[in-house]
Order: structure tokens, then sequence, then C-alpha cells
């Protein structure tokens, strides 16, 4: 596969750029965000190597790659840049932007899911319930009996309760959110 | 006046400064040479050999101290420093102090030349390479101590089986260090990775580096050789991490031209540490009114190469870090710039 590098549409990186408030021709393509990544040995795409499909204008590809939701924003990368590119807010814009994205590479559906189920837990109750958000992500991945065994013991402990509690003031948690998150199936 | 012996200030006697007073000296001019050291010779004395030729750097310093013995019009102040500087018009009236003894010389010069040379960035700025907490992580000026001493044959028992060595700890970094390129790095460390090598063909070696920048009269030939001859193994990644792993220590990378994250255990991690300018010189700058540059490097005025203002000069690591080939280049061009002055007057 070949991208087309003398056709770039600039606006792609334009717009991602403002948003994030990044400037990409500073990175020097050193690597260190990648050396210390957590999780890019679960990537397609290295840090590193997104920061460079954005500036050959790969649109399709970073749209349809696993890294944004594999990435976990633990900001390693943002501290040990000696450009100061603040990664992890392109891998949020890069989420924004695919979440609208059907065909996302094997496991990465799964992902996009928890996701959306965690979002609507916050927007529902103003904070996650472990139990209720492991039981619909099981359900609705077929994984029926997954944790089923954990589940017990946690329950029997006292770590986890089959009840969920709310927040005292959820429009100010709800106010966080500029519309409601998207419920539609995956 | 023409003709008139004059006399000038050159503080600092390293490559740069040797070779601006004995410029200046030969030239018929007096020359009060001011050294903060007990020796003279500035960093070439620390260093175990000398780039692109592999040479003991004492050979050609030595050479140059002769010379200098040879001069009586030149006179050699060491352990001394600047302790004020007015300047008056037609020149400088200057304090100078000695260190061990406290004694104080009050001296007169027409002209004066800072060669001051440079430092090295702090790396505990760099708290991933864990310089000063882990103690097999050093910068390289560091190593260079140890290179000399294997090359004496001594301590040999206790060298490493693997050394890696990160290039741009504290240069071309925006953030947490300066954006320039410190230029010396990569020869030095192409240097230090091929003699440790040399001395221990058994163990392995590892360079990190972003690019190589080998531009110079037989640069690229020495960097080549190094890979080639030496075995070096060069690794294109800015390492991310240093950790502690059983004993030994663990390099974070990312190989970039593979593009994937790699791993190295090493015994020994060498931090090429960014050159930096003096905070001396940032003073010395402003009593002899010398132009510098937003970081503090000696910065050239109205078109010449070597001048910094009015009546001062400067040569070699405190204009920007350069090889002791070019601190002796721009020491002889700060001669030449002075006794034009002196010619003119």
């Amino acid at each position: 596969m070949s991208f087309q590098v003398g056709s770039i549409d600039r606006t792609f990186r334009d717009e991602l750029e403002m948003a994030c408030n990044v400037d990409l021709d500073q990175c020097w393509e050193c690597g260190k965000c990648t050396g210390g990544c957590t999780t890019a040995h679960n990537m397609d795409y290295t840090p590193r190597k997104i920061i460079q499909l954005i500036r050959i204008g790969a649109v399709k590809t970073l749209m349809s790659c696993n890294t944004p939701w594999v990435c976990v924003s633990c900001r390693l990368c943002v501290d040990r840049c000696p450009a100061g590119i603040d990664i992890p807010r392109i891998m949020d814009y890069l989420r924004e932007k695919s979440l609208a994205i059907k065909d996302h590479g094997p496991g990465v559906d799964d992902i996009i899911l928890f996701h959306k189920l965690l979002l609507e837990e916050v927007y529902k109750r103003g904070r996650v319930s472990e139990t209720a958000l492991a039981l619909k992500f099981n359900m609705q991945t077929g994984q029926y009996f997954k944790d089923a065994g954990l589940g017990q013991k946690l329950l029997r402990k006292g770590k986890i309760s089959p009840f969920s509690s709310k927040v005292r003031d959820l429009n100010k948690v709800r106010s966080f959110f500029k519309q409601e998150p998207d419920r539609r199936e995956v | 006046m023409k003709g008139k012996a004059r006399k000038a200030l050159v503080v600092g006697g390293g490559m740069a400064g040797l070779e601006a007073a004995l410029k200046i000296g030969q030239a018929g001019h007096e020359v009060i040479l001011v050294e903060k050291e007990a020796n003279l010779g500035g960093t070439a004395l620390l260093l175990s050999s000398t780039f692109p030729k592999w040479q003991d750097p004492l050979e050609k310093l030595n050479l140059k101290l002769e010379q200098l013995k040879k001069l009586p019009a030149v006179e050699v102040y060491t352990n001394t420093e600047i302790s004020s500087c007015t300047p008056n018009g037609s020149g400088y009236s200057l304090t100078l102090r000695n260190n061990l003894t406290g004694e104080e010389t009050g001296v007169e010069a027409q002209a004066a030349v800072l060669a001051t040379g440079f430092d090295y960035f702090d790396a505990r700025k760099y708290g991933e390479y864990g310089y000063g907490t882990y103690p097999g992580v050093m910068i390289s000026i560091e190593f260079e101590e140890m290179l000399r001493e294997w090359k004496k044959g001594l301590k040999r028992e206790k060298a490493p089986g693997a050394v890696a060595f990160i290039k741009c700890v504290g240069s071309r970094d925006r953030i947490k260090g300066y954006p320039y390129c410190s230029k010396i790095c990569c020869m030095y460390t192409a240097r230090q990775a091929g003699m440790f090598k040399e001395l221990f063909p058994q163990a392995s070696c590892y360079v990190f580096y972003m690019d190589y920048r080998a531009a110079g009269k037989d640069y690229e030939e020495f960097v080549r050789s190094v890979m080639e001859e030496k075995e070096v193994r060069y690794v294109r990644g800015r390492p991310a991490k240093v950790l502690p792993y059983g004993g030994k220590l663990m390099v974070r990378s990312e190989d970039t031209l593979m593009g994937v994250p790699i791993e190295v255990e090493v015994d020994l991690v060498v931090l090429a540490a960014a050159a930096v300018p003096k905070k001396e010189t940032l003073e010395l700058a402003k009593s002899f009114a010398a132009a510098t540059n937003q970081h503090g490097f000696l910065e050239p005025v109205d078109g010449f190469t070597a001048k910094a203002g009015t009546r001062v000069f400067f040569a070699g690591g405190c204009g920007f870090p350069t090889d002791s080939a070019g601190a002796q280049q721009q020491g002889a061009a700060a001669a030449a710039e002075v006794i034009a002055l002196f010619n003119q007057d």
C-alpha cells in the first residue's frame, strides 16, 4: 500500500492542529513518545507514526487504525516529548472523529462499545457502576458467563454492589456533556 | 601609534585561548593569559582521544605549550579569574584575582579575547534517564575519565559488558532543554563508542541517535568506521526511559526505522549532555559589553567573525560548542582581529 503524498489535502491536519492546539511541524520524529508509551506494543501505528500519518494526510488510515482506541491517555508521551506536542489530545480528537465510522479493525469495535457504555453510565448516574457496566458489556459482546465467577467472589467480599448509586447533583455532571452520548447500536 | 607593542588579555587557556595568545604574542604584542584552573589546556586535558584521527590530544597541546614558553611577552596567570573589569576608552582596566592566594593584580589591556569554553547541561532535568539517581548513568565527560583509565590499562576488570550512548540530552529539546543542536556530541559520542569497542571488542555498544551529524572533513568517514570497523550498533530513536533492571539498566526506546518499541539491557548509560554557555561567561560578557545571543553564547557584531564588542573578541565554545580544531581556528581568527585592531590604533 502506498500513500499518495502528492495529493495531500491539508484541511484535516489544519482542523486538527487548531482543535488540539498543536504544531506538528515541530515534531522531530525522534520516537521518544513511542519508546515510553505504555500501550504502543498493541497499536497498529505507534504515536510517532500517527503524527506522520496526519502530516501526510492519510485520513482513511487514521480513521480505521486502532491506535486512538488503544491509547490510555496516560500522558507519558507529553512528559517526554521534546517538542511538547499534546499527543493524548490528538488521540481524543481522532476518537471523536472516528466514532461514527463502522469498520474498525478487529478488537476496536469492542473498545468503542465499552467507551460508549461507560459514557452512558456517567451520563445516567454521574458515576460508573462496575457491575452494570461489566454486565452490559459482556451481554452485548456475547460473553454471557465471562467474569461470572469473579463477580460472585467480589460480591461476597462487598467489593461490588448489585445496586447502582447516583451522584447528588446529576445535572452538574451532565453539564460536561455537549450532547447526550451516542446510543446507536455499534 | 603604528608599530607600537600593545597588550591583549586572553581569558581561558583552552585550545582557543592558547591559539589566540600564541598568535597575538608571535605578532609582537604583549599578552596576559588568564586561566581559572591550575593547568593550561581546558577541555582537551580531559579527553582520551581526538577525532577524526585517533590521536592523544596532549600531543598538540604540548606543542602549543612549548611554543608559548618561547614567548616571554605572554604572561600566564593560572588559578586566576577576572575580579573586575572597567572599560577605559582605549581598552580595559582589570583586576585579576588568584583563587589560591587571594592575591589581586591590576592590569591594563587594549583588547580582550574571551575563550572561556562551555559547560554541560544539567542532565538531572531529564528525570526519565535517572542521572544522579542510578550509579550506572553518567554524562559523557565523566565517561571520558573512565576511558582514559582503561586506556592506561587501569580498572579494566570493572569494565561494563554493554554500554548505551544517548544523544541529544538537553539539546534539540524545546521543553526541558535548548532548541539548538550542540554540534559536537555526534562526533565525540562516535569517538567514545569507537574507543570503548577498541578497548573491549567483546562488549556491546549501542548509540541512540535522532540524526547523526558528521559534517566536517573526514567526519562522515570517521563515524562510518566506528559503525563498520568497531561494530558499534547505531539505533535511530530517542530513548524514553532508563530503568533499573536486576542490577543492570534497561533502556526503552523506539527503533524509528523499524517503527517498533525496543528494550536494551546494558550496564552503563552515557548521556551526551548538551553543551551550554557557562554562567561566568555571561557575567564576563556583561562587564566587557560583549554581545550574546538568547542562550548566552557570545555573538559576533559588525560583520566580524570573532568580534563581540568594541575591543572584545571571542573564540571557542563560549561562542558556540565546537571541537578542538574549530576552537583552534577561532582562536587564530580572534588573534587576527586583535592584531588588525592594534595595527589601526
